[in-house]
């Protein structure tokens, strides 16, 4: 079920084109040898790090229980709203979370980025909770499974006729959280691969120190991480298309070709982001 | 359950819109570029009118695209849209007086080449998917220079991270007093993608009118102009900030009350509430 209509749902997984397989790998390799002509090899190292980064932000998003408007109805499981304003809101908490402990080194951002998204998520997931069990006064039923993999409750008991199931069962929470941390960790690899380019660029291009050059650098490189952040939370929602209830729901099977997706779109974004100040001053 | 997205059919093509938009926001961010021949940036407040003209265009090709039914909400097309256009619009940036030409073309790549792994990777089969992404990521991209044009008055990218800073009488050039170094640009960011897709998102259902709907794109536009001519303050004359500030209020009002007029047109009755009145004599 959808919320806003939907292409046409056929069952089982639809494996990409030959034409899209192609594409992919033809644009990867492109922006590989791009990266490696351009920056050498700290290039092509920045870029597979964005590649990555890109790739676990698609697969995070296809953890976290998305109900769409129904939910906000009781008629679904999930977090009320789209998997695109959730992806969002994961990801750029992990990122702030990833910046703030940036010049820590590399290990302590990404862990930092990876609890700020997780961090956001478990309190989004149980106030969700809180309000639909003390506010709403509904259960949490899952509609696409009969137990919890994880607790063993059972759900067809508790689920109300004509609804997909509704709330968010334990199962889901643990989902979300993995998807927050997964996506704070990918947008966190970003930002940061893209802040060691620039901050190595920008002193020589603009002739001053790494400490004036740090507002653009940070900037350039939190604003590229927000933007291709959200090109990948928009090809995993498509992916989706509407709701997920987390990683039992049978939807998930079909993350494969999201990170496919992902790892191309980053691998184009993140050329272009790389390649920025190569044509500075040629016009 | 499914809620239809339905929209209106009628009004002006979406190809003659297309046309005018593209034409429009060209000319209007070609038209700051005389800035560099007066004293003072008078002409940046035509950024803001190449952002509003791309957001009318953006209105109607979400219009277009979301009429499909993507089941993830309107909101994650208006994200896809800024996030490959920031990239887009800053790698452009760097090339001088042909920044609004590259900008179009890089966005454009980007573009169609998510919708090309929306299509044939994720599988969406949606037929209008890559001329769509592509317009909207070409809107993205003008939407994001157009503001940022008119914040700081030029499109060049050296013009973006310099600002200047005035200390004990002396006047002194800081990356931190600039549009990307003082983080405004995320500030921008929000203000296309918020503007880009709700007038879709407000308008769309049954009896949905395309001049309502573009008319609130427009209204949206201003409202973000309003905010960019007050954040431009900081970064260019006071007296060119007034004139973007002024026109921006104006467009704002005339487009706000068009488009309460049209709705009160399209409204099956309208109630214009009034004060409630003090009875004689005091209750």
């Amino acid at each position: 079920m959808t919320a806003l209509g939907g292409p046409k749902q056929t069952a089982g997984v639809q494996p990409p084109t030959a034409m899209g397989i192609v594409l992919s790998i033809v644009l990867i390799v492109i922006a590989l040898a791009l990266a490696y002509l351009l920056l050498q090899m700290a290039g092509l190292v920045a870029l597979i790090g964005i590649i990555i980064g890109g790739a676990l932000v698609a697969f995070g998003v296809h953890f976290v229980p998305v109900g769409g408007a129904p939910a906000a109805m009781g008629q679904s499981p999930g977090i009320a709203t789209g998997v695109a304003m959730l992806a969002a809101g994961a990801g750029l908490a992990g990122l702030f979370a990833g910046a703030w402990a940036a010049p820590l080194g590399l290990a302590i951002a990404v862990a930092s980025g990876a609890i700020g998204g997780g961090l956001l998520m478990a309190i989004t997931c149980t106030m969700v909770n809180i309000i639909y069990v003390f506010g709403m006064g509904i259960p949490a039923a899952s509609g696409k499974v009969a137990k919890d993999p994880i607790t063993g409750d059972t759900f067809p008991e508790y689920k109300s006729q004509g609804t997909e199931g509704h709330g968010l069962p334990f199962v889901s929470w643990v989902g979300g959280v993995i998807g927050g941390a997964l996506g704070g960790l990918g947008g966190t690899l970003i930002y940061l691969e893209l802040l060691g380019v620039y901050q190595a660029q920008l002193p020589v291009i603009l002739g001053a120190t790494v400490e004036q050059i740090a507002p653009v650098a940070i900037s350039l490189a939190g604003i590229f991480a927000v933007g291709m952040f959200l090109v990948n939370a928009v090809l995993a929602a498509y992916n989706i298309t509407g709701t997920i209830e987390g990683p039992h729901d049978p939807k998930f099977k079909r993350f494969p070709r999201a990170i496919i997706a992902s790892a191309v779109a980053s691998a184009v974004a993140g050329i272009v982001a790389l390649g920025l100040f190569q044509l500075l001053g040629v016009f | 359950m499914t809620v239809k997205v339905e929209v209106g059919a009628g009004g002006v093509p979406h190809n003659k819109i297309m046309i005018y938009g593209l034409v429009g926001s060209l000319v209007c961010l070609y038209l700051t570029y005389l800035n560099t021949y007066l004293q003072a940036p008078y002409l940046a407040f035509f950024g803001g009118l190449a952002a509003v003209a791309a957001l009318v265009w953006g209105a109607d090709t979400i219009k277009h695209l979301c009429s499909y039914g993507l089941g993830t909400g309107v909101p994650s097309a208006g994200m896809i849209a800024l996030g490959s256009g920031v990239i887009a619009a800053l790698f452009g940036a760097t090339t001088g007086p042909l920044t609004p030409i590259v900008t179009l073309i890089v966005a454009a790549i980007i573009g169609a080449i998510a919708g090309l792994l929306a299509n044939h990777v994720v599988r969406m089969d949606i037929p209008a998917m890559v001329s769509s992404l592509t317009e909207l990521a070409v809107i993205g991209a003008i939407t994001v220079l157009g503001l940022v044009t008119m914040a700081c008055g030029t499109f060049e990218f050296l013009g973006m991270i310099t600002g200047t800073i005035t200390f004990l009488g002396f006047t002194m050039q800081t990356y931190e007093m600039s549009v990307i170094g003082g983080g405004v640009i995320a500030a921008i960011f929000m203000l296309g993608a918020i503007a880009i897709q709700h007038a879709f998102n407000a308008c769309l259902g049954p009896g949905e009118k395309q001049d309502r709907t573009l008319m609130l794109a427009a209204e949206c536009g201003f409202l973000s102009m309003i905010t960019v001519a007050i954040i431009s303050f900081a970064f260019i004359a006071t007296y060119a900030a007034l004139l973007a500030f002024v026109i921006s209020v104006i467009g704002w009002l005339y487009t706000y009350k068009q488009y309460i007029a049209l709705s009160k047109r399209d409204a099956y009755a309208w109630l214009d509430a009034k004060p409630i009145i003090e009875p004689k004599g005091g209750a």
